[in-house]
């Protein structure tokens, strides 16, 4: 049984369905994939519990799930920390098996990795400098309270809302801006209500599917290799189809009126750094995030100037 | 003693709610004038709500107030009813020992993990109010084997005077309830014991069960136990569903409306607000009857759909009618539909929800929820007319003196939708702090203003009633999600559309199953959950036989409504039950007519899209 939080019939949930299909076919039968989609199972903390106790056996989450696995997930939360999907890409490749290790050792296997997108900040009024960012009243989740304390912590004006509080804080002005990916964007239709967006990715949501230790160690290892085979097919699929999606969101909405900001001047660069070794030690492990730091720079360092994505 | 640990109880369930009034508003306050909240205020509210629905669950035991499908009253007194009362504690216990052991499970599981909700809260601790309410009922359960089918009893000021031969029947009977307890721990302990060909004879248990006055809680709870440790899951699955529904950050709303309109109910706010419908509408033939219909959606509108209105106008609405000589029946019934109406007019809450989920704009469902939802009580008032001329009912003539004095005596309690409106629209509040300041709103017009209620005697004792009310009903919602979530994971809901795909050439048919499916779903799920779970499937197969999604959701809500309504398991039916404490069975049949008239309703807003695409389409929004 594997359960995710991604919309039924979205290129998430066809790629993890057809992925059911690979692993059902590749072992004979003798491993049947359930896949409920749409949150149909819970939110990922529901989801989690569940599997803690073998309710459910896989699931494939988004930051929120993994971060509560092993808060060194935590580091791809990091806000303004990756510049690009390769550079995100290289260091994922860097880190993957220390935090495969973590997880296994709080029960998890790791499977693959999965992008949801990256989030951009969509906001009402045209944002260029860490100080405008700040003076917007910026849609967090309700669910994350760490979340909250931080972007309070630096300065910024978080409002905790649940998510289906966003249209309603937009209509009211509660709220002036939120982080969400280009693809949510379009669909919820909250860039009607934010028309500027800052082309400077806040976040990549980077997802996994993970299955229980205790639900993997019985497969027999030549079964082992063809799951992981299956799951690394759809890591390869969604790697080129999600930025996709999200470039043809943006182009969408700008069609329909959306503005894409800039950020101006090199202060953003070093407040950013500033900013995002705040979440060093407080949400991610030191050691993850240096090891992640180090990766990146390095990333940067060879790729000169750096590719944008 | 035993006196001052119920007070404490009921002391520590109403501070938790008191909390959950002033917590979003000093966050209004600190966010106004500070910049910043209140660490942690979110997900302390709503840990609240978990804490004041499951320690008010454990109180509504105490008192015998948990909701039952029937009482074993049915049974003339003697030794089959003594056996009947045993049996269904002994179901009730067993049911609240092995939910509570999934409360604990949970919760040790969550301590190994180490979660914080935020301001340094442990979610671990926060959860073991679960099994310990739960171990509660079912102690409690055994305590009061017999009580629960003395209906006279409930209500009785002085508790019975026992001989000493009906105590020793009470602890023989007591020690046999108990057995429930051990079996419990049993099938905990030793789960293959329900695995096996086990289905039909614990449906005939469960069923039976029902029928004697088992809460409802454990026929619910006690089923989705038993298909979990049948399929060799454990049952602390139910627990976490119904964990992650009570901490669901819109729920708070529910208990703080119902709170507020319990205040207003408590105080003579409803009598002040009969008396200006009365003045403008009581004319009519059937005027009491339109009054209340009117009233009533008034209420819901604002209350968020919560069924609150029962609860807060059932008190004065009902025995205006009887008064005015309307048949019981028909003023029961009235009153259990009532419920249901308003929930398609703006700001109420699911059509904003169902606008996130379906991924539409709000306003359009606002303005396409105006026509249906205008025409449902207008349907609802029509038949109080009709009743009103059948049965002579008292009428009062229009008076613009009468009007205008009303008006102004019911000043505060009129604008408390308006405060409800610019609060949230203004960009003051969210639903939840709207719903705080609500609250407040009617507890300080209740015992400051009018000064109906005095803060000594009655307030304590409105939110211990309240609170008990608020878990009577948190329970069953908790434990129904657990169902849910065995139903969903058996695959009921999409093999069920897939089967629809198949089979549905046309638009009229679909309509047609739709509707069933989503009366069923109304009927069966909690409106959220169902949003949530049900939304996002119906949505594309709408869209590919050409349905509007504006109309889809009106179709749905309307569903869902009707749903409320729908026998044995619609919300509105338990708390119609509750707050007039009539047998389920009785307020299912007295809710019939009304069920009809709303199908018919439903029926219309189904098959004539124009009236919720018609002002769309006028105002260039189609
Ligand atoms: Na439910
Ligand atoms: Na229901």
């Amino acid at each position: 049984k594997l359960a995710t939080l991604v919309p039924v019939a979205s290129v998430w949930d066809k790629n993890l369905k057809q992925m059911g299909e690979e692993w059902k076919q590749a072992t004979g039968g003798r491993f049947d994939v359930t896949v409920y989609s749409g949150g149909a199972q819970g939110d990922e903390p529901t989801v989690l519990r569940k599997m803690r106790l073998d309710a459910l056996q896989a699931a494939a989450f988004t930051n929120v799930g993994l971060g509560m696995i092993d808060p060194a997930f935590n580091v791809f939360n990091v806000p303004f920390f990756f510049e690009s999907y390769d550079e995100l890409n290289y260091v994922i490749e860097k880190l993957t098996p220390t935090l495969r290790k973590r997880a296994e050792a709080k029960g998890f296997v790791l499977l693959n990795w999965g992008h949801g997108g990256w989030t951009q900040v969509f906001t009402k009024k045209p944002v260029q400098t860490v100080a405008e960012m700040k003076q917007v009243k910026l849609w967090t989740s309700a669910g994350n309270d760490r979340m909250v304390q931080w972007f309070k912590a630096n300065g910024f004006d978080p409002r905790a809302m649940a998510m289906t509080d966003i249209t309603t804080g937009l209509t009211t002005g509660m709220i002036d801006g939120l982080p969400t990916t280009p693809l949510a964007a379009s669909l919820f239709q909250w860039y009607r209500q934010t028309p500027y967006m800052l082309e400077l990715g806040l976040a990549p949501i980077v997802g996994a599917g993970v299955i229980t230790t205790k639900a993997w160690k019985p497969i027999p290892d030549a079964d082992k290799k063809t799951l992981l085979a299956a799951a690394a097919g759809v890591e390869k699929r969604l790697q080129a189809e999600v930025p996709k999606q999200d470039e043809n969101a943006v182009a969408a909405m700008v069609k329909a009126g959306l503005t894409v900001t800039k950020a101006s001047g090199p202060e953003w660069r070093t407040q950013l750094d500033n900013l995002a070794k705040t979440m060093r030690g407080e949400q991610v492990p030191p050691d993850i995030f240096d090891l992640a730091s180090k990766a990146r720079d390095q990333y940067r360092k060879n790729k000169k100037p750096a590719t944008s994505k | 003693m035993k006196r001052a640990l119920v007070r404490l109880e009921d002391l520590v369930a109403s501070c938790a709610l008191l909390v959950m009034v002033f917590l979003p508003l000093s966050e209004i306050v600190a966010r106004r004038f500070f910049g910043r909240g209140i660490p942690g205020s979110g997900p302390i509210v709503q840990h609240l709500t978990l804490w004041v629905g499951f320690l008010g669950a454990a109180i509504a035991a105490r008192e015998g107030k948990l909701l039952a499908l029937a009482t074993g009253t049915f049974i003339p007194q003697g030794k089959w009813r003594r056996a009947a009362d045993i049996l269904a504690a002994a179901y009730g216990a067993c049911a609240a020992v092995v939910l509570a052991w999934g409360g604990w499970q949970m919760a040790m599981i969550e301590r190994e993990t180490g979660t914080e909700i935020g301001a340094g809260i442990h979610a671990w601790v926060t959860q073991l109010v679960l099994p310990v309410s739960f171990a509660l009922i079912a102690a409690r359960l055994v305590w009061r084997v017999g009580h629960a089918t003395l209906p006279e009893e409930l209500t009785a000021k002085t508790p019975r005077k026992w001989s000493s031969k009906d105590l020793a029947e009470r602890w023989l009977d007591r020690a046999l309830a108990s057995i429930g307890i051990i079996a419990g721990v049993l099938f905990v302990r030793m789960p293959s014991l329900l695995q096996g060909h086990l289905i039909w004879p614990a449906a005939v248990v469960i069923v039976a069960a029902a029928f004697l006055g088992t809460p409802l809680f454990a026929i619910l709870g006690g089923t989705a136990a038993f298909l979990f440790i049948h399929d060799g899951v454990t049952p602390a699955t139910i627990l976490i569903e119904t964990y992650s529904l009570s901490v669901s950050s819109t729920l708070p709303a529910i208990p703080l409306f119902t709170l507020a309109g319990f205040l207003l109910a408590e105080g003579h706010a409803s009598e002040r607000l009969l008396r200006v419908f009365r003045a403008f509408f009581g004319w009519i033939p059937g005027g009491t009857a339109v009054v209340c219909a009117v009233l009533c959606s008034f209420f819901t509108v604002f209350s968020g759909g919560s069924g609150v209105t029962i609860l807060a106008l059932g008190g004065v609405l009902f025995p205006a009618l009887v008064k005015d000589g309307y048949r019981d029946r028909f003023a029961l019934g009235l009153m259990t539909a009532s419920g249901s109406l308003g929930l398609l007019l703006p700001p109420a809450l699911p059509l904003i929800l169902y606008a996130v989920f379906a991924q539409i704009p709000i306003e359009d469902v606002f303005i396409g929820g105006i026509l249906p939802g205008i025409l449902l009580t207008t349907m609802i008032a029509a038949w109080g007319v009709r009743e009103g001329i059948v049965s002579h009912t008292k009428r009062y003539p229009f008076a613009a003196r009468e009007a205008f004095a009303s008006l102004w005596a019911a000043k505060w309690e009129l604008s408390m939708p308006a405060l409800v409106l610019v609060s949230m629209f203004s960009g003051l509040a969210t639903t939840v702090e709207a719903a705080a300041l609500t609250a407040l709103y009617a507890l300080v017009v209740q015992a400051f203003i009018h000064r109906d209620l005095s803060l000594t005697r009655d307030l304590p004792r409105a939110f211990a009633e309240c609170v008990t009310i608020i878990g009577g009903v948190l329970i069953i919602l908790g434990v129904a999600q657990g169902l849910t979530s065995y139903l969903v994971g058996a695959q009921v809901h999409s093999r069920l559309l897939e089967w629809a795909q198949a089979h549905i050439t046309s638009r009229l048919a679909l309509l047609l199953v739709l509707n069933l499916f989503l009366l069923a779903v109304g009927w069966l799920m909690e409106i959220w959950a169902a949003l949530v779970v049900v939304v996002p499937i119906i949505v594309p197969l709408a869209a590919a036989y050409g349905i509007h999604p504006v109309h889809l959701g009106i179709i749905f809500i309307a569903n869902l409504e009707l749903g409320f309504l729908t026998p044995l398991v619609g919300l509105n039916i338990f708390l119609a039950s509750y707050r007039f404490k009539r047998p389920v069975l009785e307020v299912c049949v007295a809710a019939l007519p009304m069920m009809a008239i709303l199908g018919i309703g439903v029926l219309i807003i189904t098959y004539v899209p124009w009236l919720t695409t018609g002002l769309l389409t006028l105002l260039g929004r189609g």
